[in-house]
């Protein structure tokens, strides 16, 4: 006779579906998840803390190795932030190589989310067909800043580098390239029934409690979330006339799905950058003074603010970095996967949220 | 219910995340709209609370503070969606019964700022329990 038990089964914190440790305990019923309570402290490297007292030039590097996978957008928006506070501008060609850069960082991120999705619901080759197509981007990264992860590109008041002419043709090429086999990964996503039967109508997230709990980024947007981009609000991407992507169905089929318009929005905007990038110089100067600031920018998976404190030398005094990942992994784990019908479904959800746990733990 | 092998105690790792920078602020601020201890608050927060909830938990003070309680007064007063679904320190058939006694003695004719006073003293001993 078939019997419906209560039961704790806790994912993690070493799971096969998990890039990182973190553990889930979920409580069932029957199939029937009923409650999911998340476990961090795997992986506290307390950043915050080693960044406090030290200089800019020091911090700089430490911010973008938050996050391995967003490490690009942690130095720009740390490097905006303290050029906020003290005043210094930036050169057009320099706002606009950021915006290449940083895009490039968000298509790859992107990717290795999509990737981990499938890899998650079994779909392993449409997973390695990412993963190959991914090398092109991160190829393209490492020759504007000459690194793959961590580029440390952006410096106050300008970039390290600059695009030069024929690395300019090269990077149109390859986002040709780029661009068209993810219309066909996309393709292969959008109308596989198996990915449907694993991905349409699970790990729903309504609107009111995406807003609730503040979810940003594509899991915001997937959930209907509207001017949740904060791109929209960047002087540089503004002129280059960026509109945001939204969906309605707020399950995991949607979050993917956001995922992949924006990796092809994304190389639009690189395109138009490196087609109509402006003369001039790629450093404007300026020196970091004490004041005390906080900036937010768009990061791959939503909405990254960091709070700075600085000395008259430009020593950081205090900082407090607020993630996306914070805000979403725990609508994810309250919201999509509680009451889930299946506890099968609990790794793809997770995953479909782009949880990373590393910026999550600081 | 079956109980878990490896058991570890996260208080300490609670109390870290509740003791940083903008959680303090965070903190201090909810305890004062309840009109509570912040230790007591923190104390009740790491025994309710998930790790990546209080690590959310500036987040949703900030989302609550602009989307809860739109219409109702006395709710608003309460703090009824805010603390049951922004930041869910109570569930919500303990405070809709607090609600419930709250406007009763407001319609029986208690002044409305001694019955949310009443009401507030509730909320306090129902988040400690």
């Amino acid at each position: 006779m078939k019997k419906t038990v209560d039961v704790s089964i806790p994912l993690g914190p070493v799971h096969p579906c998990w890039k990182e440790p973190v553990r889930l305990k979920c409580e069932t019923a029957g199939e029937r998840v009923l409650r999911v309570e998340v476990e961090l402290g795997y992986m506290k490297k307390g950043i915050e803390r080693i960044m406090r007292g030290r200089p800019w030039q020091e911090v700089m590097f430490l911010a973008e190795r938050v996050c391995g996978i967003c490490s690009v957008i942690h130095n720009m928006v740390f490097i905006e932030t303290m050029e906020e506070i003290s005043d210094i501008a930036v050169p057009p060609r320099a706002a606009y190589l950021r915006v290449i850069v940083n895009e490039l960082d968000r298509i790859a991120s992107h990717i290795l989310a999509n990737f981990s999705y499938c890899y998650t619901i079994e779909h392993e080759t449409l997973a390695m067909y990412l993963l190959n197509t991914r090398e092109i981007v991160l190829d393209n990264l490492e020759r504007i800043t000459g690194s793959r992860v961590n580029t440390a590109y952006m410096i106050p008041g300008g970039v390290r580098f600059d695009l030069l002419p024929e690395d300019a043709v090269t990077v149109l090429a390859d986002l040709d390239k780029v661009e068209e086999e993810m219309r066909r990964h996309t393709r292969i996503f959008e109308t596989g029934p198996l990915i449907a039967l694993r991905s349409k109508g699970i790990g729903v997230m309504d609107r009111e409690e995406a807003i609730r709990s503040h979810t940003v980024g594509p899991t915001a947007r997937a959930s209907g979330v509207s001017d949740s981009d904060l791109r929209l609000r960047h002087p540089t991407y503004q002129a280059l006339g960026f509109e945001q992507i939204t969906r309605t169905e707020g399950d995991n089929f949607a979050r993917i799905m956001v995922r992949f318009q924006e990796i092809f929005q994304s190389i639009d905007l690189i395109r138009k950058c490196v087609t109509t990038l402006p003369d001039g110089p790629i450093r404007g100067g300026g020196l970091c003074r004490a004041g005390e600031g906080s900036h937010s920018g768009e990061a791959p998976r939503g909405e990254l603010t960091y709070t700075i404190k600085t000395d008259e030398y430009g020593r950081v005094l205090d900082i407090a970095i607020r993630t996306p990942s914070i805000m979403n992994i725990e609508a994810c784990a309250h919201a999509m996967i509680a009451d889930a019908a299946s506890i099968a479904d609990v790794t793809s959800t997770f995953i479909s949220s782009d949880p990373c746990v590393a910026c999550n733990e600081r | 219910m079956t109980r878990y092998l490896y058991e570890k105690d996260l208080r300490p790792m609670k109390y870290t995340i509740l003791t940083s920078t903008k959680h303090d602020r965070t903190v201090r601020a909810i305890a004062h709209r309840l009109g509570m201890a912040d230790a007591k608050l923190r104390m009740a927060m790491i025994r309710r609370l998930d790790m990546s909830l209080l690590e959310n938990l500036e987040s949703r003070w900030e989302m609550g503070q602009k989307h809860a309680d739109g219409g109702d007064g006395v709710a608003g007063e309460l703090g009824c969606e805010l603390f049951t679904r922004f930041i869910p320190l109570l569930d919500t058939e303990t405070m809709q019964s607090i609600y419930d006694e709250t406007t009763t003695m407001i319609q029986n004719g208690l002044a409305v700022d001694d019955a949310i006073t009443r009401g507030r003293e509730r909320i306090r001993k129902a988040v400690l329990r």
